[in-house]
């Protein structure tokens, strides 16, 4: 079990890596600049800003510099400058003295903004999406694992008619459709809850509805035909041979193991709430981190954008590792070694 | 158990009602509070690098400028200079400041705004080496100042500074409440410009401690109307009113204790606003225009915007080389029609400049300024481009017109296409960029037509006519690769002048060979403002494009 997760955290170094050159080399090679502008800047502001972050060095040498910063931690001492090229993720002070400390995860500085590095964006703005991403995830298994179940047990009956129907709504009523009508009704008609923004638990209510329901569509679907399929199995036949009742069947036996196809779209499923989701976030002014995955392209806020996706990466082969974990639970015929 | 009940109804009853006595009655201590949204994209309130409208708006009451403008005339008037005079050779500007404006600071943990002390103890006030100092590093290289090169060439060795050569700006602190800016060469506008956000006075002992992060709400220090509460960056930013400004004439104290705004998208806000949870915005979407003329026609304001809506043209590319075909293109736009689809109260353009501007010719006065759509012309011209070239109309090159991705730029793009079409019988190809990549290619390969639009930073036509069309290359703002000496002269010799019907006159010859005589670009329309205003806002509506809001009021 130690080998199989030193192995895995060995995997994920090297997606890291890849994912980093990658999107490192192909923003770049989009044209345009963090400071192009519709009206020009000078030709000596634009040369300054440019050597102020690096971005007159060649391209190897912005990335290896990159690659220094992010992953060898660094020990510092003396006054800790606040500029926003110097600001890390992880800071542990050191019993030598003068300040000393151990220093590690520098995704650099935001070239949009002057003030903002992009830790201060992950840190201000990435919890705020795991709340709502959260929120909708146990919005969408509330709904979508009990609709799936019943659809399953009930099949070709008005139940499962309803459950299904239901699950297509949510498919083809996206959220940027789903959410301004949401919005209409409830705020301005009903004037229940408040239409936009974040902070208080009825400002979550609808957007972590609205995304909720998107993805509990899927999950029904899912979970019903892979019920289905284990209520075929021998053991189940055995189970309601010797007797059990049907009860415990469904949630003991055949859930559990129903549940493999779930736990695997879960994973990812995790990763892309949490970490943002722009049309949602949009739609009810929520100052997540999703917005920043698209306007960091547009704007060419390269540290960004290698921010944002290397964050959503880790959450990715995290969220996978988990999910594999949990395979030797749901299944005791799985086995890592 | 029924008895139980009704003890929890009347429990219930009895602290509902506490809390709406306690609410009524602080009531009436509760500040003001405008609420208001903004479109997403963070702020900038460092006066030299402010660049976008939304920030130059904030400073405006945060850093009262040495001069303003009038938000409903447009007028110049005096800011924190009580006075200015000017040499006779109108090179030096002596400006007079104000006495005893405060530097304040809102303290978080008192909940108030508090002055600023110097090492004395005593109030820090607003002096002549502040404005030295801010205009300085405007003008540093290493600021990185966007709007440094608005600056530049009006302040003696401007240009050369922010080139990076150590030399002595032409500005300096006569005394304390004096202060001499000199200028390389005269011009009309110089009051006008020297009042704008990148010639601001800043504060060099908090700059210098703080670097990049002094605009942080807890670092920031200011002296206008309002001074800064909070600001969480993309969230939200909460202005306070600033009890120390001391009034004047032009500048009241804020009657708003607070204004809050958040970053909302465009639909967003009108949702909010429709909830009542805003109190103002100032953006509708297209699609709910009609809905808000019809339901909220007491609520929405339609007034001039700030832009013009043009297409220019490189004049190096295959037929657009041609001034007959430029001609016929751009006559053959019927801006009426394109105004009806755009269905928000914009102006068709016939020629480039804001007609608002100081200085701007306007069509009365000069008939023949403009070019105008006109079917049977365009006809002709295009007759007159096929003789020139010695082709037939189906030997005309491929046309290309490129605009950033947009669903607006695309609508409008289209309708024109089709009119091409319909009246000159030309198929015209419509391509697409993103932003970014569009700026870069119009830079080195502009296609034959590309859309753009231009901003006043202040309202002279100084800064549309000179500052995109007077020079040429990769690093202006015009690139249609086209250069025309008597145009430029006519532009160099306004530049200097200070009559400004005088440079009208030179103006609007300037216009006629730009968007007529050679034709290389089409004006297609001037942008408007929309506002949705709750009735009880007492409000001013700036034609400036930034909004006094030191002039506002909220009623009961």
């Amino acid at each position: 079990m130690a080998q199989y997760t030193a192995r895995r955290f060995f995997y994920l170094l090297i997606v890291l890596l890849m994912v980093s050159a990658i999107t490192f080399f192909i923003m770049h090679q989009i044209p345009g600049g963090p400071f192009t502008r519709e009206k020009k800047l000078h030709p000596t502001v634009l040369k300054n800003l440019n050597a102020k972050y690096n971005l007159d060095d060649p391209l190897y040498k912005q990335y290896t510099d990159y690659l220094i910063d992010l992953f060898v931690p660094e020990i510092t001492t003396g006054k800790h400058s606040g500029d926003v090229t110097e600001d890390f993720l992880v800071n542990i002070d050191l019993p030598f003295g003068d300040n000393a400390a151990l220093r590690w995860i520098n995704f650099g500085p935001s070239f949009n903004s002057r003030t903002l590095s992009v830790n201060d964006i992950i840190e201000q703005h990435l919890p705020i999406s795991a709340q709502l991403g959260l929120g909708a995830l146990l919005v969408s298994m509330g709904i979508g694992i009990p609709l799936g179940t019943i659809a399953a047990l009930r099949k070709n009956t008005v139940y499962d008619y309803f459950s299904m129907s239901t699950a297509i709504l949510g498919v083809s009523v996206p959220v940027i459709v789903l959410g301004p009508v949401l919005k209409y009704v409830v705020a301005v008609e009903l004037d229940l809850l408040p239409s936009s923004g974040w902070g208080s638990w009825q400002q979550a209510i609808m957007p972590a509805f609205a995304l909720g329901f998107a993805q509990s569509a899927l999950l029904a679907r899912l979970t019903r035909a892979s019920l289905l399929q284990v209520l075929n199995e021998d053991y189940i036949r055995t189970a309601k041979a010797k007797g059990l009742r049907e009860r415990r069947v469904v949630l003991v036996h055949a859930m559990k193991n129903a549940m493999i196809p779930i736990a695997t779209v879960l994973g990812p499923l995790f990763a892309a709430l949490i970490t943002g989701t722009f049309v949602t976030e949009t739609v009810f002014g929520i100052p997540g981190l999703g917005r920043y995955f698209v306007t960091s392209i547009t704007n060419r806020d390269y540290a960004v954008i290698m921010g944002t996706t290397l964050l959503f990466a880790f959450f990715i082969v995290l969220s996978n590792f988990v999910v594999d974990l949990t395979y030797a639970w749901l299944d005791p015929r799985i086995r890592y070694d | 158990m029924r008895k139980g009940f009704v003890v929890l109804l009347v429990g219930l009853l009895v602290i509902s009602s506490v809390l709406m006595t306690t609410a009524g009655s602080t009531k009436a201590q509760e500040p003001k509070v405008l609420y208001t949204a903004l479109l997403p994209g963070d702020v900038k309130i460092d006066p030299s690098l402010a660049s976008d409208a939304n920030s130059i708006t904030m400073l405006n009451v945060l850093y009262v400028g040495l001069t303003g403008l009038h938000d409903e005339t447009v007028a110049i008037e005096p800011g924190v200079a009580t006075e200015w005079t000017v040499s006779d050779d109108g090179l030096v500007y002596t400006f007079t400041l104000a006495q005893g404006v405060s530097w304040v600071h809102y303290d978080a943990e008192a909940g108030e705004v508090v002055q600023v002390m110097d090492e004395a103890g005593a109030p820090l006030t607003l002096k002549a080496q502040d404005f030295v100092y801010g205009i300085t590093r405007t003008l540093n290289p290493n600021t990185g100042s966007e709007y440094s090169s608005v600056l530049a060439p009006w302040v003696v060795n401007g240009q050369e500074s922010l080139a990076g050569e150590a030399v002595e700006l032409g500005v300096k602190a006569l005394d304390d409440y004096t202060l001499e800016i000199t200028s390389p060469q005269p011009a009309g506008f110089l009051p006008m410009l020297y009042g704008l956000w990148m010639a601001r006075p800043q504060l060099q002992s908090v700059v210098e401690e703080f670097g990049d992060t002094w605009t942080e709400a807890a670092n920031y220090v200011s002296y206008g109307p309002y001074a800064l509460k909070s600001w969480e960056h993309d969230v939200e930013v909460t202005l306070i009113k600033n009890p120390f400004w001391a009034e004047t004439m032009y500048i009241p104290q804020a009657k708003i204790d607070e204004i809050n705004f958040i970053y909302l998208e465009e639909p967003a806000q009108l949702t909010a606003y429709e909830a009542g949870e805003l109190d103002w915005i100032a953006t509708v979407p297209l699609a709910d225009l009609d809905r808000m003329r019809a339901e909220r026609s007491d609520q929405l304001v339609i007034g001039p915007g700030q832009c013009t809506y043009y297409y220019g043209f490189n004049v190096l590319k295959d037929g657009v080389s041609n001034v007959h075909l430029r001609r016929a293109l751009s006559m053959a736009v019927d801006r009426d029609v394109i105004v009806q689809i755009l269905n928000a109260g914009q102006v068709p353009a016939g020629f480039f400049t804001l007609p608002a501007l100081a200085a701007a010719p306007h069509q009365e006065d000069y008939p023949d300024l403009a070019i105008w759509s006109d079917a049977a012309k365009a006809q002709e011209e295009f007759q007159a481009y096929l003789a020139d070239e010695g082709i037939t109309a189906d030997q005309v090159p491929q046309i290309t017109l490129q605009h950033n991705t947009s669903q607006a730029h695309a609508t409008l793009a289209q309708a024109i296409q089709q009119m091409w079409k319909d009246t000159l019988g030309l198929e015209v190809q419509i391509t697409t960029q993103d932003f970014a990549v569009h700026q870069e290619t119009m830079r080195f390969d502009a296609p034959q037509i590309w859309r753009l639009g231009w901003c006043f930073d202040y309202p002279d036509t100084h800064n549309f006519l000179y500052d995109v069309f007077r020079f040429v290359g990769p690093d202006s703002n015009n690139h249609t690769n086209w250069e025309n000496p008597e145009f430029q002269a006519l532009l160099d010799e306004a530049k200097t002048m200070t009559d400004n019907a005088a440079r009208a006159e030179l103006y609007a010859q300037a216009e006629h060979i730009l968007v007529y005589e050679d034709a290389v670009m089409i004006p297609i329309y001037y942008y408007t403002s929309i506002d949705l205003t709750q009735p009880y806002v007492v409000r001013t509506y700036a034609q400036t494009g930034n909004e006094r809001f030191e002039k506002w009021d909220l009623s009961e």
